[in-house]
C-alpha cells in the first residue's frame, strides 16, 4: 500500500511537471505573438475613436505588468492559472474565468459524453465481432467503423443538419434554446442542455466509436489467440464467462491506455463541430481567440486547461491501469507486495 | 487393466485459405488406466492435434472426418466425445475427466488473475463444494506438488514463480480435479534439464498415485524413454509405430523412427557424426502419396511405397509398424 500510494504521488508529480512545462511553452508562443496585449488593446479602442498615445501604452503595459521580465511573468501567470485566474482578455477586457465560465466544463462534458459512448458500444460489438465467426457480421461492423473513420465529422454534422431542416423545419443547432441561454443553471435548463446535447455528443461519438471498435477489436482477437484462454477453455470454462475473465479482462489495459490519446483526437474535433452546429463552447471560443481577435491571453488559458484535462485523463489512466493490471503493479513497486 | 480410452480412425483437417489440409491421418490407438503413451513426432507431425482433439480443443476451422471415434471408458459409463457439443457436456473431457499440461506454463496462466483464484475457479465449475473447499483442495494440491509456502503462493500471479514452479502448479490445478487422463503437451521442453528431471519425477509419481492414463506428447526421446510405457512415433499424421517404450527404442522397427534415433547425439560418443534424416517435413499442402515417409526414406523399396499406403504389421510382441518392409509379417493390430 505504501509503494502504490508512492506511485501515485510520483505520477502525480510527473503530472503537475508535464503541465508546468506545457504552461511554459503555451505561454512562450503566446508571447511570441507580435505585438503586446496594451498594444492590442490601445489598437483596439483606436478603431473606435479614442485617440491613443506612447504614453497610453506604456501606462497601460505597467498596469498589465508587461514591463517585468519573461520568466516572472510566466511564473505570475502559471501562478495564477493553478488557480484558476486567468487574468484578463486583452480584447473583450473580460476576467477569462467569467468569460469561460462552464463554456469549458461544458466542452469537457461533451466531450467526455463521446469518449463514454465511444466505449459503451465498442466494448459489446468489438469483443463480439473479435470472437464471432459470422462473416456478415464481421462484414457489416468493418463497414459501418470505415464509413465512422471515413465520414468527416462536419460532413456529419452538415447532413443531420440538412436532414432536420429539410424534414422538421427545426435547425438543431445551439447548445441551448434562446430563451434559456441567459438563463441561470436549472432543472429545465439542465434538461434543454441535454436535448440539444446528444447532436453533438453523438457526431463526436461517431468516428469516435469507429475507432474504439477497431482498437478492441484487435486487442481482442490478439488475446483470444493467445494460449492461457485454450488452457482455461481445456478447464472447462466457457462461454460469457471464458470471454469476460480471460481474453476481455486482459485487453483492458491497453484499452485504458488509449483512453487518453481518444480524449484528445475527440477534443480536437470539436471546435469544428462546434463551429457548423453554432455551439458556444471553449473550443469554438479558441478558434475564435487564435484566429479572428488574436486574443492570446484568452487562448493561452483555454489550450492551458484543454492540456490540464489531458495530463489529468493519462494520471487517471496510469493509476487505473496499476490497480487493473498486477504486472504493472508488480513492475512499480519493484518485486515487493 | 481396464481400458481407458480407445481412438479409432481420427483424422482431423483445417480449413485454411490455402485449401484444406490434413494434420491427423486416420489414426487409432488405445490407452489404459495407469499407463503413459509417449507419443513422439517431430513438429508438424500431428501429436498436439491428436492431443487436443481428444477435448475438443482444436480451433473452429478443424473439420473431423466422418469415422474419426474417440471413447473414454469412465466408471460412470461410456463417453463419446465426438458426439460432445454443448460447452455443458464437454465439460467431461475438459477439465473433468481429461486435463491437459501444456509447453509453457508461462503462457498457459492467465497472467492477470492469481493461481489461485484459477484453480478455485476450476474446482468449482467441476463440483458443488463451496469456495472455502475450493481454496483449501487447491492449497492441498500446490503442497502436493511440492511448492514451498503454497498459502501465500496461491495468492500470487503466474509471473511472480520460476519455471519449475509455474510447471508444478500448472500440474497442481491439472490434478486437482482428479482426473482420469492427463494430457502432458511439451510439459518439461521450456524447462531447464534439472527442473525437468524434477517435473518428470513428479509425474510419475502422480500417476501411480492417481491410478490415471497419460498421454505425453514430445519430441524428446530421452524424456520419452523415461517417462511412458508405451509409444506411438507419429510422421505427418500418421502413426508409424508403436509399441512398448523399451523395446521400440533398443530395435527400431520403421525406418523414421530408426531415423529419429540415429539422429540423437550421442554422450558417449562424441566424436561420432550427426546422422539427421535427409530432406525437410513435406508441406501440409503436398502430402506424399502411399507411404507419407518416402520422400525421405532411406530404405524406400520401389512402387509400393510411393503408391500404397502401408498397413500396421506386428514386428514383435505387442509391437507395430505401418512399412512395407514387413509386408510379409502378415497384418498386426491397428
Amino acid at each position: 500500500m505504501y509503494q502504490f500510494t508512492r506511485f501515485v504521488a510520483m505520477r502525480a508529480v510527473m503530472a503537475m511537471l508535464t503541465l508546468i512545462i506545457v504552461s511554459f511553452i503555451v505561454f512562450s508562443l503566446m508571447e511570441m505573438v507580435p505585438g503586446d496585449c496594451a498594444e492590442r488593446y490601445l489598437a483596439f479602442k483606436n478603431t473606435q475613436g479614442s485617440m491613443i498615445s506612447i504614453a497610453d501604452i506604456e501606462a497601460e503595459r505597467i498596469r498589465l505588468g508587461l514591463d517585468k521580465p519573461f520568466m516572472v511573468r510566466w511564473l505570475v501567470w502559471i501562478w495564477h492559472a493553478f488557480q484558476g485566474d486567468f487574468g484578463e482578455s486583452c480584447i473583450l477586457r473580460l476576467n477569462i474565468s467569467q468569460l469561460l465560465s462552464d463554456k469549458f466544463l461544458i466542452s469537457l462534458g461533451i466531450a467526455l459524453a463521446a469518449l463514454v459512448l465511444a466505449y459503451l458500444i465498442a466494448l459489446p460489438v468489438g469483443i463480439i465481432s473479435a470472437t464471432s465467426k459470422s462473416k456478415v457480421l464481421n462484414n457489416t461492423l468493418r463497414l459501418v467503423s470505415y464509413l465512422g473513420l471515413a465520414l468527416p465529422n462536419f460532413l456529419l454534422a452538415l447532413m443531420i443538419m440538412l436532414f432536420s431542416t429539410v424534414v422538421y423545419g427545426n435547425s438543431l443547432t445551439g447548445l441551448f434554446s434562446p430563451q434559456m441561454r441567459d438563463a441561470p443553471w436549472s432543472w429545465d435548463k439542465a434538461m434543454d442542455f441535454l436535448g440539444h446535447a446528444w447532436l453533438p455528443v453523438f457526431i463526436l461519438g461517431w468516428s469516435a466509436t469507429a475507432f474504439a471498435i477497431q482498437t478492441v477489436r484487435a486487442l481482442m482477437s490478439d488475446e483470444v489467440g493467445k494460449l492461457y484462454v485454450t488452457a482455461a477453455k481445456a478447464r472447462g470454462i466457457s462461454g460469457w464467462r471464458l470471454l469476460r475473465r480471460y481474453p476481455a479482462r486482459h485487453a483492458l489495459g491497453p484499452i485504458i491506455n488509449s483512453l487518453g490519446f481518444d480524449l484528445n483526437r475527440i477534443f480536437n474535433e470539436l471546435p469544428v463541430v462546434a463551429l457548423i452546429l453554432t455551439l458556444t463552447e471553449a473550443g469554438s471560443l479558441l478558434i475564435e481567440a487564435l484566429a479572428r481577435s488574436n486574443d492570446q491571453q484568452l487562448a493561452g488559458a483555454i489550450i492551458f486547461l484543454l492540456t490540464g484535462s489531458i495530463v489529468a485523463l493519462n494520471f487517471a489512466t496510469d493509476v487505473l491501469l496499476a490497480i487493473v493490471d498486477p504486472r504493472v503493479r508488480h513492475s512499480i513497486m519493484g518485486g515487493g507486495k | 487393466m481396464t481400458r481407458l480410452l480407445t481412438v479409432e480412425n481420427l483424422t482431423v483437417q483445417f480449413d485454411t485459405t490455402e485449401g484444406r489440409i490434413t494434420a491427423v491421418d486416420d489414426v487409432s490407438f488405445s490407452l489404459d488406466r495407469g499407463r503413459v503413451l509417449g507419443v513422439v513426432g517431430e513438429s508438424g507431425s500431428g501429436k498436439s492435434v491428436t492431443a487436443k482433439a481428444l477435448m475438443k480443443l482444436n480451433p473452429g476451422n478443424a473439420v473431423y472426418g466422418g469415422q474419426s471415434k474417440i471413447t473414454l471408458h469412465l466408471d460412470g459409463g461410456e463417453v463419446d466425445v465426438m458426439a460432445l457439443r454443448k460447452a455443458r457436456d464437454l465439460r467431461i473431457v475438459r477439465g473433468g475427466a481429461i486435463s491437459m499440461i501444456f509447453q509453457e506454463p508461462m503462457a498457459s496462466f492467465a497472467p492477470a488473475l492469481t493461481v489461485g483464484s484459477q484453480m478455485v475457479e476450476q474446482l468449482l465449475i467441476h463440483s458443488d463444494m463451496s469456495k472455502k473447499r475450493a481454496r483449501e483442495i487447491s492449497i492441498e494440491m500446490l503442497d502436493r506438488v511440492g511448492i514451498p509456502d503454497p498459502v501465500r503462493r496461491f495468492g500470487q500471479y503466474a509471473f511472480e514463480l520460476s519455471g519449475g514452479m509455474r510447471q508444478r502448479a500448472m500440474i497442481a490445478m491439472a490434478l486437482s480435479t482428479h482426473p482420469k487422463l492427463l494430457i502432458a503437451d511439451e510439459p518439461t521442453t521450456a524447462l531447464d534439464v534439472t527442473i525437468q528431471a524434477q517435473v518428470i519425477d513428479l509425474m510419475k509419481e502422480l500417476v501411480a498415485e492417481f491410478h490415471m492414463g497419460i498421454i505425453f506428447i514430445t519430441h524428446d526421446l530421452g524424456v520419452i524413454a523415461q517417462t511412458a510405457d508405451d509409444i506411438a512415433v507419429m510422421y505427418l499424421g500418421k502413426i508409424v509405430e508403436t509399441g512398448p517404450v523399451r523395446q521400440v527404442i533398443r530395435a527400431p522397427a520403421h525406418p523414421y523412427t530408426r531415423g529419429l534415433l540415429a539422429a540423437l547425439p550421442r554422450l558417449d560418443d562424441l566424436d561420432a557424426p550427426l546422422t539427421p534424416i535427409p530432406g525437410d517435413i513435406p508441406s501440409p499442402l503436398e502430402r506424399p502419396e502411399g507411404c507419407v515417409f518416402h520422400t525421405r526414406c532411406g530404405e524406400i523399396i520401389g512402387d509400393v511405397c510411393r503408391g500404397q499406403v502401408p498397413c500396421f504389421h506386428a514386428v514383435g510382441e505387442g509391437r507395430a509398424a505401418a512399412c512395407h518392409l514387413y509386408d510379409h509379417n502378415g497384418e498386426g493390430s491397428a
